[in-house]
């Protein structure tokens, strides 16, 4: 009897102090979590059949104008997080649209936390949803080639003749795929092209060049170096593709867009040629440049573990320079450092003054959708339509309450307190895709971003790139194999601490062919080259 | 002989505590650096970074934290609740399931442990699951969806099946039955009291879980009301991760202000500060309970 017992008692301890010990370890679970969320691609990545299994309720309704006899309500889905007075907004949209569409909305919001992997959830569970955000960035082009979203082209003249006339028919011809609209775009244009942002007082005090190429880039940085050795020149962090690699190539390799994924070059002035930007000497060259950044200490050597944002160190004067930003993002950075540093001053050069021309977002960038499994879609499409074109729905959406969340002076949008203590600040649903630009309100602070744009329109050229859908179901496996290459390959070079650039190009080019580099490459190209050739681009 | 092993054991004893001493300091020297941190302006982290005493003495993190201290107090109204509720009703089931899973006279009692550890090796993965939830069960932005899925765990199951059989010989179910006493009553007047060790440990393994938990408010709860602590605190670090590796190609702009390093340190703090008090008092029950099982039999 004893024994039993003892031998129960000591497991018990075992496991109480692993009960203990896990307590500690909640980042490896989440990693965990993320790695066995990524093994199962194969289960997510066909939307399009549980989609279409879904019943299709769009055959109802009678065919001359909306039917509003019944009463629904309507799931409204948006990325990010929800203002703190959302409940009082919905409520107020609720009231207008009950009489006027006999109908209500929800909306819900996905929280930033693996919003990606929400989104295809969202998408490929089936449960009903009227209204979803589609963007480049969330892979509309392929989600619209599965077949995740509805096509528009038949509810539009019946369900919201109004909204389809307030959107160019040239952007509803851009966010075509395969033929078909799969989503509302937003039509107010704007600029996210880079820019370098520098430290203008710095740059005046010491004399050194305006950063127009990376050439000069570097002769600035070279001076903030020498004078100031307390700063580090350059802002950097963990995402070095994103925030370094590709950023430079657009500036110094002229990129038709981006970013370009496998290590694929296409230039914006030959778009038919295709070549492998991985392992070319174009890279060479731009690895070398990085390297010798790295070297003369122009960003931290440990860059790979900063987690900061671009902007933080600019703000607090840690840093004196960001490789790129938009003129957006600029501004607020701007404006944020300036209201604790009014004597320091910031400037503000685009990539598209040096590059010759400059492309407004494509209307793919913003918009909305309706999924599959929509239950009610010509009624979203109409709430949609009054979320776009009616001033009422669309400022309170935007901007809360007239007097309680902000108040308007002298055309300038002015808000109440700040943005702690106001529950629902501008844009405060992340409306970015309904903007209207006949309704829309600017702090006083967005004159700045005017400027830039309107310099910018003068040398405007259309956006060829981000029109292009990319199907990889093709070469799936590789995809991913090649996922993993680059970051355990290409980010040290990238990041510029591989000490033999030769070497490591080699090493890393060696991996990505395993993985199986020309197979993805071949199969995106045709795909480019078809796209091209279908759309007249040359 | 006597001196030799006297000498051994001081030399035990030195080493033992060292050892512990070392650990304990490891584990606590990074809470002292977020309380310190949570202490500090926020301008001499930026600049100076962590310091274990603050170089420049602040209250601005707390303050902000406090400043609307709705979402922080709901988050933890919901927290509190679900681990409440999720490790009672948990207990409850776990101990029955235990129970009747090592009773002799139940036929099939080898068939459904199998099925449950069966569980344990195969599952239908995340989507079919999230489908099951939202589409079938209707759970979405419900109590139910943050307690219901954590209720029971096979491991747990198995766990107090084997704790109940070594704990209780099958001849006291003998007699009790033989005293007049149902299943039902063998189960609350006899196997409960007599495995209160084991339904200590499960008991915080339940609650531990459920206290750590996010996932669930992460995938099915949209309301902001009804995030759990540790989501809330997750959210707010994602949300600064996902600013950061947006590119400006997406041309993303939040309104929102990201929280300063004090306040998040003050957050951090503010969260798990009354569970890190609770927790040396309460664990002292656990080892009691341990210990009664130990000694009796």
């Amino acid at each position: 009897m004893h024994k039993p017992q003892k031998t129960v008692s000591l497991l018990l301890t075992v496991l109480l102090v692993g009960a203990a010990l896990s307590g500690c370890s909640g980042s490896g679970d989440k990693n965990d979590g993320e790695a066995s969320q990524g093994a199962s691609p194969s289960a997510s990545a066909k939307p399009s059949e549980s989609a279409s299994a879904s019943p299709e309720a769009s055959g109802s309704a009678s065919p001359s104008g909306l039917d509003t006899s019944k009463h629904v309500e309507l799931q409204f889905y948006m990325l990010g997080d929800a203002p703190k007075d959302l409940g009082i907004i919905q409520a107020e949209i609720n009231k207008m649209a009950e009489s006027e569409l006999n109908a209500t909305v929800k909306f819900n919001y996905t929280s930033w936390t693996d919003w990606d992997q929400k989104y295809k959830l969202l998408l490929s569970s089936g449960q009903p949803i009227d209204l979803i955000f589609t963007a480049d960035w969330t892979q509309y082009q392929a989600y619209a080639k599965k077949g995740a979203f509805l096509p528009l082209d038949e509810l539009l003249p019946k369900a919201s003749p109004k909204l389809q006339a307030f959107v160019p028919q040239d952007m509803w011809d851009a966010v075509k795929i395969d033929g078909k609209i799969y989503t509302v775009p937003a039509t107010f244009k704007e600029y996210v092209t880079n820019g370098f942002v520098y430290r203008e007082d710095l740059r005046e005090k010491y004399n050194l060049p305006v950063p127009k190429d990376i050439a000069s880039f570097e002769a600035y940085l070279d001076g903030i170096k020498k004078n100031e050795p307390d700063m580090q020149p350059l802002s950097m962090n963990s995402d070095v593709k994103t925030n370094l690699m590709d950023v430079f190539r657009e500036i110094n390799d002229d990129t038709v867009g981006g970013p370009l994924p496998y290590g694929i070059g296409i230039k914006y002035n030959k778009p038919t040629e295709v070549y492998s930007y991985w392992g070319s000497d174009e890279m060479k060259a731009d690895l070398t440049v990085i390297q010798r950044w790295q070297q003369k200490g122009f960003f931290a050597k440990n860059v790979l573990n900063v987690k900061d944002t671009m902007q933080a160190p600019i703000v607090s004067g840690k840093a004196a320079a960001m490789l790129g930003d938009n003129p957006n993002r600029f501004n607020d950075t701007q404006l944020k450092m300036q209201s604790s540093h009014p004597d320091w001053k910031l400037g503000y050069y685009p990539f598209p003054l040096t590059r010759g021309f400059a492309t407004p977002v494509h209307p793919i960038h913003n918009g909305f959708a309706i999924p599959k499994s929509s239950k009610n879609p010509e009624r979203a499409l109409a709430f949609y339509e009054k979320m776009v074109t009616d001033k009422r729905y669309n400022q309170l959406t935007q901007y809360g309450i007239e007097g309680k969340n902000y108040t308007v002076k002298d055309g300038y949008y002015k808000m109440i307190g700040d943005s702690t203590s106001n529950g629902f600040g501008r844009e405060g649903m992340n409306g970015w895709a309904w903007r209207n630009p006949e309704f829309m309100l600017f702090d006083k602070s967005f004159d700045g971003v005017k400027e830039i744009f309107a310099e910018l329109d003068k040398i405007q050229k259309p956006d060829i790139f981000t029109g292009f859908a990319e199907d990889y179901t093709p070469y799936q496996a590789e995809r991913a194999a090649l996922e993993q290459v680059e970051k355990q390959y290409f980010y040290p070079l990238y990041a510029g601490l591989v000490k033999n650039v030769d070497e490591g190009m080699k090493t890393a080019m060696d991996k990505a062919k395993q993985a199986g580099l020309e197979k993805v490459q071949e199969g995106y190209k045709k795909q480019w080259l078809e796209y091209t050739a279908a759309n007249g681009i040359q | 002989m006597a001196i030799r092993e006297d000498k051994y054991a001081v030399l035990f004893k030195t080493i033992s505590y060292t050892v512990i001493i070392v650990l304990t300091i490891a584990c606590l020297l990074p809470f002292l650096l977020v309380i310190s941190a949570s202490l500090t302006e926020n301008e001499a982290i930026v600049k100076y970074g962590y310091r274990f005493i603050p170089k420049e003495f602040s209250f601005e993190g707390y303050r902000l934290v406090f400043k609307f201290p709705e979402q922080v107090l709901s988050a933890y109204k919901v927290t509190t609740i679900t681990t409440v509720v999720g490790t009672l009703l948990g207990l409850l089931f776990i101990t029955m399931a235990g129970y009747v899973l090592q009773r002799r006279d139940f036929k099939y009692r080898n068939a459904f442990s199998f099925f449950i550890y069966f569980t344990t090796l195969f599952g239908g993965g995340l989507v079919p699951w999230y489908i099951l939830i939202t589409k079938y069960l209707k759970l979405t932005d419900t109590y139910t969806v943050l307690i219901y899925p954590g209720l029971m765990t096979p491991f747990l199951i198995i766990l107090m099946k084997n704790f109940i059989r070594s704990a209780i010989p099958e001849e006291l179910n003998e007699s009790a039955k033989i005293d007049g006493a149902n299943d039902f009553k063998i189960y609350y007047r006899i196997v409960l009291p007599l495995s209160l060790p084991g339904i200590a440990t499960v008991g915080l393994f339940l609650a531990l879980a459920y206290w750590n938990d996010w996932f669930l408010s992460s995938l099915f709860i949209n309301d902001q009301k009804m995030y759990q602590l540790q989501f809330y605190l997750y959210n707010i670090v994602n949300t600064i991760q996902f600013i950061m590796q947006m590119g400006a190609g997406t041309g993303v702009s939040l309104g929102q202000d990201i929280p300063t390093e004090s306040t998040k340190m003050a957050m951090a703090i503010v969260v798990t500060g009354p569970i890190l008090l609770l927790y040396p008092f309460v664990q002292r029950y656990f080892v009691k309970g341990l210990t009664i099982g130990a000694v009796k039999g």
